[in-house]
């Protein structure tokens, strides 16, 4: 079986509410026109200059170049799934490109909505090493490449809600329990108003499935780098505050009973259905993920929950069957993953 | 106004409903408006960039000559750009910074950028804006009575001093 991108197979600082930390910078080439306004030569230019470029990047290990045309569907919706590529590179796949180290946890999609997307991944909450990682995979891509790039406006990008510092650090946070005292919106509503934005788990318009939600920067422009990022940290220490205190009421003693009947419940279903839909599973996933985390689930391998979280996702299922399958042959065999995995861990557990 | 479902969250959503020339009205919280038939956000981030754009020139008389005017390097238009909300390449942002600056100002609250510089393309300025970070930040920290840290900073701020001064950077 494949092996999970790095980021996803183990929990990092703060584990228990953050999933992962991300940065992306986006970058064009000087000269060239931005990916939708290129003809297919200059396009093609984008992907020979930036295929020479990989070699700049030796130091920080061993990196893959791949024509996104070489892939097959099942291979794209995969890394989709583990957030290397974003689900528009995964549309018209000519002309594309995606570079990968071989952890992955550095991504580089080339001729997505910019000529280059430098991507960072990291377990847990990890803001300040997730964003020094990709300032030095921009460094060295520097070296060989001529950004487009003004005093005055900053890094140049197709879309102007970029331009500048071009950075978009992103947190993503598991909130079962302001969910469930319907606390979120509360939480989160307000950051608008800080030049931040929270998003569902695979980005603009999907749907916060099993309470997980991004929180990113909006500012790209009169802000430097850093200041981006201690901006987000410190909404991220308070939205941390928020959900242990939620945690804390669900486990007090008038409602400690009603927290685990839940939780348990939940567990059950896992252990237990034939069939099961990926929206179902994170719901579920997510309760026990929380049961887990609280200890009132014992036995739990929390990054064993982690993994099965984009297990679960159709294109990892199938990959596992190497072969599409319908729907209904997936919630069986979702179901069924499921079941043997929590089984797993239980007698390891015990 | 609380919800008229759930009676619980604040009401954002006014939900008109006519049938039979009788016409009902619901407020309701965003989660309930959700379950809803026909409810939409009606929120398209291209409409709402392209229309951040239609702002700058219309409106305003713009002379003829004005709206023709064309990147250099890509040949679009200040009109394809209203179009679409986005640039075409990188001249454009040289060739529209009049139309450009108000939109950049709306969208991010500022029309300049203070963060990193190429290295390899502007040397110099690439080590001026690092000493302005490392002061920002050993201001701050002289603020908060952390000293350790500032003078951390304070080294840090005189060996790129000497680098510029030695002409190395």
């Amino acid at each position: 079986m494949r092996e999970i991108a790095s980021w996803m197979r183990r929990t990092g600082p703060m584990g228990d509410i953050v999933l992962g930390t991300r940065c992306r910078l986006a970058r064009n080439l000087a000269g060239i026109p931005f990916p939708e306004a290129a003809t297919r030569e200059q396009l093609r230019e984008v992907l020979t200059k930036t295929a020479a470029a990989v070699a700049e990047l030796e130091a920080l290990g061993t990196f893959t170049y791949r024509e996104m045309a070489t892939m097959d569907a099942l291979e794209r919706e995969i890394l989709v799934e583990e957030h290397l590529i974003s689900p528009s590179h995964m549309q018209n796949p000519a002309h594309k490109a995606v570079i990968l180290n071989a952890e992955h946890n550095i991504s580089i999609m080339v001729n997505e909505e910019d000529h280059l997307r430098i991507q960072v991944l990291k377990p847990g909450l990890q803001l300040n090493e997730a964003w020094e990682r990709a300032t030095e995979v921009d460094d060295l891509l520097e070296q060989h490449l001529d950004f487009a790039f003004d005093l005055q406006t900053g890094y140049l990008t197709a879309c102007p809600t970029n331009v500048g510092t071009a950075l978009r650090a992103s947190v993503m946070f598991h909130l079962p329990a302001l969910q469930r005292v319907k606390k979120v919106q509360e939480v989160l509503g307000a950051v608008s108003k800080f030049g931040l934005t929270v998003r569902g788990l695979y980005g603009e318009g999907s749907d916060a499935w099993g309470n997980v939600y991004q929180l990113s920067n909006q500012i790209t422009l009169g802000q430097s780098e850093d200041e981006t990022i201690e901006h987000l940290a410190r909404f991220t220490a308070q939205i941390l505050y928020s959900e242990q205190q939620a945690r804390e009421y669900l486990l007090e003693q008038e409602r400690r009973l009603t927290t685990e009947d839940w939780l348990y419940r939940s567990y059950g279903i896992l252990q237990n259905a034939r069939m099961i839909t990926s929206q179902e599973a994170m719901e579920l996933l997510s309760d026990l993920k929380l049961g887990v985390d609280l200890g009132v689930i014992e036995h739990g391998d929390p990054d064993l929950l982690k993994q099965l979280m984009v297990q679960i996702r159709s294109a990892h299922l199938q990959s596992i069957m190497g072969q599409p399958l319908p729907v209904q042959e997936r919630d069986r065999l979702r179901a069924s993953l499921i079941r043997e995995t929590l089984q797993k861990q239980i007698t390891k557990g015990e | 106004m609380l919800c008229d479902k759930c009676g619980k969250q604040e009401a954002t959503v006014k939900f008109v409903q006519i049938e039979n020339n009788k016409k009902t009205e619901l407020h309701l919280c965003r989660d309930c408006a959700h379950g809803y038939p026909g409810f939409s956000t009606g929120f398209d981030l291209q409409h709402l960039l392209s229309s951040l754009f239609q702002s700058v020139g219309l409106g305003q008389a713009v002379a003829p000559t004005v709206t023709m005017k064309t990147c250099p390097t890509c040949g679009r238009s200040i009109a394809d750009i209203q179009k679409t909300g986005r640039l075409g390449c990188g001249s454009c942002y040289e060739a529209f910074r009049e139309e450009l600056n108000p939109v950049l100002r709306r969208l991010h609250g500022s029309g300049n950028h203070t963060g990193k510089v190429p290295a390899r393309a502007f040397p110099k300025v690439r080590t001026a804006r690092q000493m302005e970070e490392l002061r920002r930040r050993l201001e701050e920290c002289v603020r908060l009575e952390k000293y350790e840290e500032a003078a951390k900073y304070r080294d840090e701020l005189r060996l790129l001093e000497k680098q510029l001064a030695g002409g190395e950077a």
